[in-house]
């Protein structure tokens, strides 16, 4: 069964759309995938190599920008910057880490925090490259989701399947010896940097991709939509934790639940209280479902908070523990 | 000539301010090593309290320090107790898993806010407010003065209190080596949670301070966050004199940036000096004054 | 297993109830969508726009609604967010069905809710949005109420020509935001036509503490005219400042909104007196209905409104004239009417027209606004002034 799931999975994936026809679904799933993409990149650096991102919107900005600026300096298509976006975002991580991993630990994060508001100030304030806060704008290229949507699951399978490779490699080995205790790593002769190093620019890379693709798809772009600290890069943390870091299918449990849960409490719960205070025509209820609605990045926020508090490991890290609460009874004959 | 001394007087005014700022992030830094991501989120509530007391209660924005401290003082210590310490006896993989607890509950905090107040931009008029004084040609504002001095009174209270006390003692004897601690007999959870207390407490008194020549929403808490842990950084881990340093040099910093460079590179400056002490300094201003 | 089964079934059948219970109870009225920053940064005037958009709904179908039949609006919530506004957007299309879609706000969400609209045919009225390009792409089913950022300054042109003349020299301040660096920069093209010299041209990040160095910096190239675009708490400490400083231009002028607002007045106190301000609506511009629509919000909300709030308010009640006007009940004959539309509003005149690059832009003067006594006079065009200008203005130690 458990060899089988992600076989199944992508089965169904692949014939989303065409089952889901409405507009809306569509494009709520595009929006998953691509936070899959994401998420997986910080899994890589983060969850698997232990050095915890606070940036990522730097990659993704960058990846977004190079998208955005092939066609307005270039004039060439922006899908063209899928894959030099992530080419991009590489050469942002490459100087980054080269001078950055010395650092270690909650000082690192730091690093990538500044790192994430230098490169937002930087898109800002280079007006005559970027155009600055006017953004770019792109038209898009189909009028359908559906060949996004595909485009978007390519990609998010890629970086799926890539990440495990990687990580069933020698590299992915290295990775986890870092993240489990660096100095004993470098001990056995790990170069570590130089393995933080790939870690960090395998993250850049989907991320940039992730970014270019985002482009591509929204038509537009300004530094403070892609280069968000709190939009991008701890969303992304969040995907991380919320599904389970350092486990392969964890950022893609972790964008399905995030995207599903704002978008829950954004429609209070999908009209489900409006639809209520209409039959019954109560008042009370129909604030409360106002209220419902504005406090969905409160709920994120309980969300995530409860989250670290019950389940460290995420979603799919603490899997087992899940079941064990939820069914006491069925995980007792299977141990006995 | 007046712009240099203009811009020097402006620059040392608001690092008085961020010193304070800095502080408290400081001391949680050293004693729990974690990045407290909430700390311009609590300083946010710190604010919100002291308008709140001055709308409604007609108090006087300076005298809200002894509201605004001690509730904060109160908040800091539960969040540590019943968030931040669980953790420490939780399996899991990532160490930075507090960290990322503090960026759950800056979001909480924020939009409870939101909720109580709405984004609607609040502030504290008072007659004093626009004074100002000159000395030659060059102006002071009063209530900038006034913060400075008061974070100065803060920054000599806090040197005394660590120094003297057993209970400053013991928290500088966690910061240093925590094991060690534990085994001198300082009960360390309890050290942490009258830490993080004293570290809310710190930047709700900046916050108040800082409310009758500014404004207040939010999310007004993010840039200061990112202040407090350059100035941290800058400063030196746990040290309050390192801490007054670093607001002092970024507060330069960014004064002379503006005037010289750009004022549009303000944060930039003050993140480039950040990564560049990171590297070449790590110990901040603390590794250099042994202090 | 089964226990998380029934978990699930009822939690779904509660969903679909959710989903479907709409449906009937509203089945004969005419569904109107609107999207809108209800939570995060831009939450604040988001909720004007709602609370405007709300009372003109209200108005409208007390009024007997649209031929008869009553508007029913279903405001989604973008966050602030490109993304988020366009799964709003996708769902009112697909979920709702609604035959026309307002609001919008910030350059950014608008840009891709409006290439929903157009792609999916669905007439969308933007009414604050103000990049230019918004109605430069030649769309058919994007109109826009409210004049782009590079217009702002047109009133306060004339003006220099024709009173300040002896103004030669300018300096720019201007918050790093759309606003405020696409403004500066037309401002900028603008003074080179009048033959004005552009002494210094600066961005900041909004939300400084101190603005002090920056202003010492500009005082000493001592500019005749100091051109801000900045928003109420920026606009209140830079003028606070200004005065601490003893700094006296010619002119102090504000390009946006920041400078026009009660609460810009009420933080900056004294150092707001005789501020000139380039506007697109105060309570007091010429337009029947101006007036009325901020006494009302303010007795209905209990707090003030400004243009923002305006352009929701008109919007309405042009998407309303065109739901009465539209042959069929449908996007396409919305559509068809709004093209026609030619009304007038408590935000000035509306009818969409083409001109320059763009389509379907509504044209609007615009005015120039001074804080004279505590109150906001409109002193330019002379034609419509409440009062007239003062100019030049005392110095600071003189007042």
């Amino acid at each position: 069964m458990r060899k089988y799931s992600p076989i199944l999975l992508l089965f169904i994936l692949i014939l989303f759309p065409i089952a889901v026809r409405d507009h809306y679904h569509q494009h709520l799933m595009i929006l998953v995938l691509m936070w899959v993409v994401i998420g997986s990149g910080w899994n890589v650096i983060a969850g698997y190599t232990g050095q915890v991102s606070f940036g990522d919107a730097a990659f993704f900005g960058t990846g977004a920008y190079t998208a955005g600026l092939f066609v307005t300096k270039l004039g060439i298509s922006a899908w063209w910057g899928m894959l030099f976006g992530g080419i991009a975002a590489m050469a942002i991580a490459f100087p980054f880490g080269w001078i950055c991993f010395r650092l270690r630990g909650a000082y690192f994060a730091l690093a990538t925090l500044a790192l994430n508001e230098v490169m937002r100030h930087i898109a800002t304030i280079w007006e005559s490259l970027t155009d600055g806060m006017v953004g770019i704008l792109v038209m898009q290229t189909f009028v359908s989701k559906v060949p996004y949507y595909y485009i978007a699951l390519g990609l998010a399978v890629i970086s799926v399947i890539g990440v495990q490779i990687i990580m069933g490699s020698k590299w992915g080995y290295y990775f986890v010896s870092i993240r489990e205790d660096q100095d004993a790593a470098e001990s056995l002769g790990i170069n570590t940097h130089y393995y933080k190093m790939l870690s960090l620019n395998v993250a850049a890379f989907l991320t940039g991709m992730a970014g270019a693709l985002f482009m591509n798809y929204m038509g537009f772009i300004d530094p403070e939509v892609v280069f968000s600290l709190h939009d991008i890069s701890i969303m992304a943390i969040l995907v991380g934790i919320v599904g389970g870091v350092g486990t392969l299918y964890g950022p893609v449990v972790g964008a399905f639940v995030m995207v599903a849960v704002h978008e829950f409490f954004r429609t209070g719960f999908f009209g489900f209280f409006k639809g209520i205070a209409a039959l019954t025509g109560s008042d009370m209820i129909t604030v409360f479902a106002k209220y419902v609605m504005q406090a969905h990045v409160l709920g994120f926020g309980i969300l995530v908070v409860l989250v670290i508090l019950l389940l460290p490991n995420g979603i799919v890290g603490d899997w087992n523990l899940i079941v064990k609460k939820i069914f006491p009874v069925k995980t007792r004959e299977v141990t006995s | 000539m007046e712009v240099f001394l203009q811009t020097l007087v402006s620059g040392i005014l608001k690092g008085g301010l961020y010193g304070l700022i800095g502080m408290g992030m400081s001391l949680i830094m050293g004693v729990m090593g974690i990045i407290n991501l909430a700390h311009g989120a609590l300083m946010m509530v710190g604010m919100y309290i002291t308008f709140a007391c001055f709308t409604y209660a007609g108090i006087d924005p300076y005298l809200t320090i002894f509201i605004s401290m001690p509730s904060l003082f109160l908040l800091g210590m539960l969040i540590q107790k019943y968030t931040l310490n669980p953790l420490m006896e939780v399996e899991s993989i990532l160490p930075e898993n507090q960290v990322l607890m503090t960026v759950g509950i800056a979001m909480v905090l924020t939009e409870v806010a939101r909720f109580v107040f709405s984004s609607d931009y609040k502030s504290v008029r008072t007659s004093y407010s626009g004074d100002t004084f000159f000395i030659g040609d060059i102006s002071f504002s009063v209530a900038l003065v006034a913060a400075f001095f008061i974070a100065l009174a803060f920054t000599l209270c806090m040197f005394w209190f660590l120094l003297k006390t057993d209970l400053g003692r013991s928290i500088r004897a966690t910061a240093q080596d925590k094991d060690a601690a534990l085994l001198m007999g300082v009960n360390s959870k309890r050290i942490t949670i009258l830490t993080f207390g004293l570290g809310s407490a710190l930047v709700a008194a900046a916050g108040t301070i800082l409310m009758p020549v500014y404004y207040l929403f939010p999310d007004i808490g993010g840039p200061f966050t990112r202040k407090a842990f350059v100035i941290t950084i800058l400063g030196g881990l746990g040290s309050t004199v390192g801490a007054i340093f670093g607001g002092l040099t970024l507060g330069l910093a960014e004064a002379f940036g503006a005037t010289y460079i750009g004022m549009a590179y303000d944060d930039m400056i003050g993140l480039l000096i950040f990564i560049l002490v990171l590297l070449f300094i790590p110990g901040g201003f603390k590794r250099l004054l042994k202090v | 297993m089964k226990r998380l089964a029934v978990v699930a079934c009822v939690f779904s059948a509660l969903m679909f109830l959710g989903f479907t219970a709409v449906g009937p109870v509203l089945a004969d009225k005419i569904k109107v969508g609107i999207v809108l920053p209800l939570t995060g940064k831009l939450a604040k005037f988001g909720e004007i726009e709602n609370k405007s958009f709300l009372m003109a709904v209200d108005e409208i179908n007390a009024a007997g609604g649209v031929n008869g039949k009553q508007i029913d609006l279903i405001i989604e919530d973008t966050t602030g967010k490109p993304d988020v506004g366009r799964s709003a957007i996708e769902k009112l299309i697909s979920q709702d069905k609604v035959i026309v879609v307002g609001g919008g706000y910030s350059s950014s969400v608008t840009w891709a809710t409006i290439a929903v609209a157009q792609q999916r045919k669905m007439p969308f009225l933007v009414n604050t949005g103000s990049a230019d390009r918004i109605t430069e792409q030649g769309w058919k089913y994007i109109f826009r109420l409210n004049p782009p950022v590079s217009e702002y300054p047109k009133a306060f042109g004339s003006f220099l020509e024709d009173v300040a003349k002896d103004v030669k020299t300018v300096a720019i301040l201007h918050e790093n935001s759309l606003f405020g660096q696409s403004g500066s920069k037309k401002f900028v093209k603008k003074c080179k036509k009048m033959g004005l010299e552009v002494l210094i041209k600066e961005g900041y990040e909004a939300g400084a503490i101190d603005f002090k160095p920056l202003l010492v910096k500009v005082k000493a190239k001592n500019p005749d005219l100091v051109y801000m675009i900045s928003y109420i708490m920026d606009a209140s400490l830079l003028m606070r400042q200004s005065k601490e400083l003893n700094f006296n231009p010619k002119l102090f002028v504000g390009g946006a909104a920041g400078f026009t607002l009660p609460e810009f007045h009420k933080n900056a106190g004294s150092a707001s007196d005789y501020v000139f301000s380039a506007t697109l609506w105060t309570p007091s511009v010429p337009y029947p209905g101006a007036r009325q629509y901020y006494d009302k919000f303010v007795a209905k909300y209990n707090t003030p409104t400004e243009y923002h709030g305006a352009e929701a308010y008109a919007g309405m009640y042009v998407i309303a004239d065109a739901l009465k006007r539209a042959k069929t009940l449908t996007p396409e004959g919305v559509k068809e009417a709004l093209a026609a539309t030619d009304m007038m509003t408590a935000f000035g005149p509306v009818k969409f027209i083409s001109y320059g690059k763009k389509t379907q832009q509504n044209r609007l003067p615009t005015f120039l606004v001074q804080w004279i006594n505590g109150k906001l006079e409109t002193v330019w065009p002379k034609d419509v002034s409440t009062r007239k200008y003062v100019y030049p203005v005392p110095n600071w130690n003189q007042r």
